[in-house]
This record gives structure tokens, sequence and C-alpha cells, in this order.
């Protein structure tokens, strides 16, 4: 039987589901291979009690999200967390650990009504086991199928874990540190093949903080191409403002 | 050797005369690097150029390249092929040409490898002189020469190319598309005052004496934590780096998962997975671990098996890293102890 | 510019698996089962010549690949033995795979023992856990050649009895007189009857002649520092020790890299080594 395959939103803006809808090429194969039983975008109708795969966009950012994410775990076999909000807690990360009442205050007026039950953002992997991780703002189509490939087969995830760094170089762009501008490519989960900088725009560090990066070094060297240090620091909590690698 | 002497004037002649028979890859400006890529245009090709981005192990081993696509049902071979254009690389410097030979010893060697000999067999190399550069040290190695690994090396000595002639294929492209001469003394003697410039401009001064012994005799020194709390694993020296022949191999399956295509790419020693087995065990857990294996593999686990290091002075790697780490300096550290 | 562009087809590709059949499966372990393999097409099956400690690439499209010693012997021909650890993604689809099934080898690749030194000598066989994969070759190499070789003495070190691969031949074994076998485990239970402790502590029970002992260890990487410590104790000398190292192996022809100990490749220059060799090859040991 065709695993069953449920694909939901937390807290996001929906951009990586538009991805998954801008894989006409592709699509048809892979609906031949699952049945897709709830996707919140593009079809009606409400998440069925039982699944198999269950992809997950969003960052947690409400105890109902805690609940829905402890039901998910419970029915799916296979959860897979895609796009930034759900594996390092994305743009909805930036507002923090601390303050959070202060900072919907400072947005929506004193005492907001808005998102109820609210709690200070977390990626997926704070609350749940993820079994395949799709990073990036928004997911590349081309890695979300190899991924699908490796679930349907029972292979193990297998995200790149080096920086970005190598791919820069196989695309024979030219530093952003050698023109003294800062890029975080030199700690960021590569994987992505290094588009952005490749179009002349500097890595943003969509695709999370890589395991191994060496953040102590990569500060020194923009410091040594004329970067502030903090300046590095701020550019990393667009999208990485939850990992602990900031001390 | 077989010698003519090619007014630089009709170099343009040659290549629109090899462009018919070849796809010719020679050096040309990106913004503000140069980068080996097919001639759109004689009138493109910068002979003037200091280094490339890459180096020309693309032409070669691409960093991404199908070996075979697959059937998964019985896991059979479907077709295993290579396209592969009658190509000429066009202005090699002697770094460039002396990486074809070391790497020519891995992928020719006793298990050749096809794709490489494919690519290799149908590819003519023209080299030409240059000048120092600010990372070049070539020198160190003795790669600032090139005696053989080329069809054609042109040698600038003023107006004109001292062509040296390696082979068969290169003789007749001289005869056959640009008007030349038989060399004088004078052009000797203008080619040998020329190399005595070119050896006198160096800069980069390594002391490579014992690199072998040093390495063993250091091989737990401080200087590899050193640079391992400097180096950011990335792998961009092994990227640029014409001599670093590493490569992984995976399988990426079609959307609808019947078939699919074997492929592999250029991979990295500086990698943490690259050593790493499938019980658990990585056997270079650490980024000291894993920069100094490079060193250590480049200036004497290939001197080992070939009489030569794995490196030919290009500069590439000083060039690309942002930590500062490259062999003149980790040489300096292996000879004083102490990383500057 | 136009480009003539052609497209060649490989010849003599070293990269191209061969199509196999799995002709038996046994379930050894939870985690470990012994296949056998049969290649498919005639002349490749015959061409196949191997040594004991030489290894082979599985490869399983659309998975990859992962480097396997070879249990059986070379005595034996027209199949080979995998001793196979669900421990990784090939290994893991492997265990999935049924007999009938086809799967892709390349290989054999390697240096293994130095069978044709070791006639004419006792030996001495050391192994860890799944290191008794590489060591299977050997020991049945042996045996079909009993009468070349002197003592032949084989100390098999495992976690718990579950995890005694081979348990059923060597529990018959135990009663030969032609081998002295001795098992033990680190984690007994109430069913065993052999040996607790380290492989090392067996050492007390073996006499061993240094005049004419070739040794062969086989073990995870923590395990060799030691057994060769008592081999050296005693009095073995360093070149007739050989060691059986596990790398990552990936292209098998000394090419991707990988395999890398030292200034060697475990691919071609090994994976078994002899201790004088492996004393100088760094990260070895």
């Amino acid at each position: 039987m065709a695993p069953r395959l449920v694909v939901l939103s937390l807290a996001s803006d929906f951009g990586c589901q538009v991805q998954l809808t801008n894989m006409t090429a592709e699509l048809l194969d892979v609906l031949g291979l699952v049945e897709l039983s709830y996707w919140q975008l593009a079809t009606s109708g409400h998440m069925p009690p039982d699944y198999d795969v269950a992809i997950v966009e969003g960052a947690v950012t409400t105890t109902e999200h805690v609940e829905l994410l402890g039901r998910v775990r419970e029915t799916a076999a296979v959860v897979i967390a895609i796009g930034a909000c759900a594996n390092t807690g994305g743009i909805p990360g930036i507002v923090g650990r601390e303050d959070l009442e202060g900072r919907y205050g400072a947005v929506y007026g004193p005492g907001p009504a808005v998102a109820t039950g609210r709690r200070a953002p977390l990626p997926l992997d704070a609350f749940i086991k993820v079994d395949y991780h799709v990073p990036g703002c928004p997911i590349d189509t081309g890695e979300f199928l190899r991924v699908l490939s490796r679930v349907l087969l029972g292979l193990s995830d297998r995200v790149p874990d080096m920086t970005m760094c190598a791919s820069c170089k196989t695309n024979e762009t030219v530093c952003f540190f050698d023109e003294g501008r800062l890029c975080l490519g030199l700690v960021t989960r590569a994987g992505c093949g290094a588009r952005c900088t490749s179009l002349g725009r500097a890595c943003t560090g969509c695709r999370g903080i890589a395991p191994d990066a060496n953040l102590a070094s990569a500060r020194e060297i923009a410091v040594r191409a004329g970067v502030p240090a903090a300046a590095m620091d701020d550019a990393l909590r667009i999208y990485n403002a939850l990992t602990e690698v900031h001390a | 050797m077989f010698f003519r002497v090619i007014p630089k004037s009709v170099i343009p002649d040659l290549v629109r005369g090899l462009a018919e028979q070849y796809e010719v890859v020679g050096p040309v400006a990106k913004g503000e690097t140069f980068v080996y890529a097919p001639l759109a245009d004689a009138a493109d090709l910068r002979l003037d150029y200091d280094t490339t981005a890459l180096p020309a192990k693309r032409w070669f081993f691409p960093e991404s390249e199908a070996l075979m696509r697959f059937r998964v049902s019985d896991n059979a071979v479907v077709s295993e092929s290579l396209d592969t254009a009658p190509r000429v690389l066009f202005g090699l410097h002697p770094c460039d040409v002396n990486s074809l030979l070391l790497m020519d010893n891995v992928f020719l060697g006793e298990t050749p490898d096809p794709y490489y000999k494919a690519r290799r067999d149908n590819t003519l190399v023209v080299g030409v002189s240059c000048t120092p550069g600010e990372y070049c040290f070539c020198d160190a190695w003795g790669t600032d020469e090139t005696h053989w690994g080329f069809d054609i090396f042109l040698s600038d000595i003023g107006d004109d190319y001292y062509a040296s002639i390696r082979s068969v294929m290169g003789a007749d492209l001289v005869d056959r598309y640009v008007p030349c001469r038989a060399i004088t003394d004078e052009d000797t003697a203008a080619f040998q005052r020329r190399t005595a410039e070119f050896k006198a401009a160096f800069t980069n001064g390594v002391d490579t004496s014992q690199l072998p012994v040093l390495l063993d005799a250091k091989f737990d020194s401080e200087i590899w934590d050193k640079l391992g709390e400097k180096c950011l694993g990335c792998g961009a020296c092994s990227m640029v780096c014409p001599t670093c022949y590493c490569f992984d191999v995976h399988d990426e399956l079609d959307a609808d998962q019947l078939g699919g295509t074997r492929v592999r790419t250029w991979d990295s020693c500086q990698f943490k997975q690259f050593a790493a087995v499938a019980h658990g065990q990585n056997f270079r857990d650490t980024r000291a671990a894993r920069v100094k294996y490079r060193y250590y593999h480049k200036q004497w686990g290939y001197l080992s098996k070939f009489e030569r290091v794995l490196c030919v002075g290009c500069g590439r790697c000083t060039r690309a890293c942002k930590a500062e780490i490259n062999p003149p300096r980790v040489v300096r550290a292996l000879q004083t102890g102490v990383v500057d | 510019m136009t480009v003539p562009t052609y497209a060649a087809p490989v010849a003599a590709n070293p990269y191209r698996p061969s199509p196999a059949r799995i002709t038996s499966i046994i379930d050894l372990t939870p985690q470990e089962k012994l296949f056998e393999l049969r290649l498919i097409d005639d002349a490749a099956r015959e061409a196949f010549d191997f040594e004991s400690g030489q290894f082979v690439e599985l490869s399983i499209f659309g998975v990859g690949e992962a480097p396997i010693s070879i249990s059986s012997a070379p005595s034996k021909q027209g199949f080979i033995e995998l001793c196979i650890r669900d421990s990784g993604d090939v290994t893991g689809a492997m265990h999935k795979k049924r007999c009938g099934d086809i799967v892709g080898l390349r290989g054999p690749f390697g240096r293994g023992f130095p069978f044709a030194d070791m006639k004419g000598h006792d030996i001495l066989l050391v192994a860890g856990g799944l290191g008794i994969a590489p060591l299977k070759s050997l020991i049945n190499h042996i045996h079909d050649d009993r009468h070349e070789f002197g003592k032949v003495t084989i100390l098999y070190g495992s976690r718990t009895p579950s995890e005694v691969l081979f348990r059923r031949q060597f529990d018959m074994w135990q009663h030969r007189e032609d081998f002295d076998l001795i098992l033990t485990v680190d984690q007994p239970d109430e069913t065993w009857t052999g040996e607790t402790g380290l492989v090392t502590k067996l050492f007390d029970k073996v006499d061993v002649d240094p005049a004419s002992t070739y040794g062969a260890i086989c073990g995870p990487p923590v395990m060799y520092k030691y057994v060769i410590a008592e081999m050296r104790k005693k009095a073995m000398d360093a070149d007739r020790i050989y060691v059986s190292f596990e790398r990552r192996m990936k292209c098998g022809i000394g090419k991707c890299g990988h395999c890398g100990v030292g200034h060697q490749y475990a691919c071609i220059d090994g994976p078994v080594f002899n201790y004088w060799e492996a004393m100088n090859l760094q990260e070895a040991i």
C-alpha cells in the first residue's frame, strides 16, 4: 500500500508548501508513489486520523502547535521538517526567547488578542524526534524530492553537514570577504549549491548553522575583511536566532 | 623536443583554426577574476591572466558527472556513456600542466579511470609561460618548468613565442594554422634570459628540506591544533586545488523511483564525514586531524607512491582559504615549530 | 563555433558492478546475516579469484555501495559469502533482500592475508565481534589445506552470547582436535559455559612458539593495540602479526581517497597489513 502522506503548517508563510506546488514536472511521478491524504494548501477536507508520513512546515509558536505536533508524532511513522522555520525556528525565531509579551505588545499594542496560547518560538526538534530535515527558505524542490526518495526507501537522513564555501568555489564565485563584504556562507550548512552567492547575493544563513561550523574563526575572518564581528552575529539572527552558538 | 618560433599576433588565427575541429577552452575574464571557459570568440582568450578560479582538472574530472544510469528492479546498468568533445585546453601555466601529470598517476595508473582517460585522450594541451604572482610558489617543487604533459608550450620571448612541441598533433596544428619558423641561437638566448628573469621573480621562498621526516616526527605537534583552531573545515582548498582528486559517489533516483543515475562529485578530506565508517567510528574526527591529513597526504603519502609531492605551488588555496592556511605557512610551521 | 560531440561507450569500467544473485540467506544474530552470492555472468564468476582478507564493494542501485570483506574461503569457487551487519543504508537495504534478488558486486579488492607464507607454520587468529568475518575466510581456507599447517588456535571474543557469529559451526569446532578454539564473551548469560572477559585474557591459555607462528587479528579499532601487545609478549615478530583494518573503502581502486590510513590507502595497500607496516602508518593503531 502506498504510504499515506499529510502536509501541514505551523507558524510560517506557507512558502515551502508553495514550493511543493511548483514541482510541476515531478509532482505526478511523486503522486504515483504516495497517497496524498491531506495537503493544507492544496486539498479540501480535514486532517485524517491516520497517516504514515507527515511533512511539517513552520515553527512552533503556540501551545496548540505543541499539541498538534505531539499527535503528529504519535500517528506518523516518519516526520519530515521542511523549511527554515521548522528546522531552525527561522523567521518566527527572530522574536527570540526573552520578553515575548513585550515584543508582541510593541507590534500589536498592549495585551494583544492575537496568537492565543503563544509561546517563544522553537523548531520542531525541540519537541519531537524529526526523522528527516529539508532546510532552506524556501526549500529546494530537488532536495525535497531526494529526501522523499530516501524516506520511501527507508534510508537515513543525510542533510549535508559541511559549510557553503566549497560550493562557492565550485561555482567560481568571488568570495564576498575578498570585497570586504559579509557573507554567512562561512558557517552555513551547504546543500543549496550556493545559489544566492552565484547570483551576487551574500548567504543569509537560511539553511542553518552547519554542525561543525567554526564560528570563532569566522568572526576573525570577518574582522580581517573589515566587517565587525557583531555584524556577523546580527546577520545570523535572521534565521539562526535560536541556535545556541552565539556565545 | 621540436621547436618553432610563433609570432604572438597569429595566436587568434591559431585559436580560430583549432575551433574548426575542437572545443577550445582557455582563460577568459569573469568579473575581477579569470576562469577556464569555452571560447566564444578567439579575442576572449586572455593569455595575460594571472591564475584561474578553478584549475584545469574539471575538464577531465568534472565537479559532478554521471557515471552510469541504472534500473532499480534488477540492479542493472542501463547505460554508461560519456559525452566528450574533442577539446583543446589553451593557455595552461606550467603549474597546471604539471598538475595533470600528477592526476595522471592516480587516474591512469594501475586501474585506469575510463571517464578521466577518455577526456584526457581527447584533449590537447597548449601551455603558456607566466610571471610569478603574489601567491605563486611553484619554484619550491620544481613545477615552474614543464617538459612533458603538453602538446605545445608557448614561452614568451617578446613579440614571439618560443614554442616547444611535444606531440605529432601539436606539430600538425602549428604547421597547419600558423606561419612559423625554426629557432635560432638568438631565440634560445632570449628564452634563457626570459627563464632567468622568471626564476628570479619568485618571492614566496618555501624551505622544503626534509618535509617527509618533519611530517612524521611532528605528527603530534601542537602546530596542528593551532591550525585546526583556524580551519573552517570548508574544503575550499580541495575544490580549487589542481591536484586534489578525492571524490564521492552517490545515487540519484528519478522521481518515479524506477531508475536513477550514479553520480560522482568532488569531495574533500576536510569534510567531517570523509573518513567516517558505518559503525559510527570517525578516523579523523577533529579539524586538526583533517587539516594535518591534507598536508601529510600531499607532501608524504603521495610522494611515497609516486616520488613527487601532490602540490604544484599554484597558490589557489592560499587565495581561497579565508583562515589563511596555506602550504608556505604550514611548511614554515613544520620547519620552525610555530604557526606564524 | 560548432563543436562535434560524441558518446563513447565506457570500456573496462572498474566502477561498473557485476550483477550477482543472492542464493542463500542465514540469520546469524538479530543484527547479522550471512549471504551467499553468485555472479550471474559465467565469465565474471570464473574470473573471480580472491584471497582471504580481500573485500568487495556491495552495490545496490538507488542506495549506494559498501565495502564488505569476504567470509568464504578461496578454496570454494563459484560463490562468495558475505557476513553483513545492518549498520547503514546499504547494509540495511541488503538485510531487506530475499533469496533470488539481484545485487551488484565489484572486486575483489585489496591485499589479503599471506596464505602462501603462512603455510608450514602455527597460526594464531584473534577476532573481536564482526572482525570474525574476514578471519572466517582464512579459517576455512586453512581447514581445506589443514595438513599444510602446524597448530591452529582461534581466539574469538564477543560482547554477549547472542552476538557470537557462526555459533553453530564454532560449537561443533570446540570438540575438534585440529583446531584450538576458545570463545569468550564480555557479558555472559545463564546459558554461557565458555570463557568470560576480554579476548586478551585468553592469551594465558595459549602456548606460542614465536619462531614458527603467524598471527592474524581483526576486530574493532580499540582491540588492536591490546592484542598486538599480547602477541609481542609472546615474542612474535612484528612482521608475522597481520592486522586487517576497517576504513571507508569506497572506490576500491586507490582513487577516491576515503580509506587513507597514514601514507597508504587501505583499499590497495591493505586492508591487511603486518604490524611492522602498521607501526609505520600514522593514525593506524
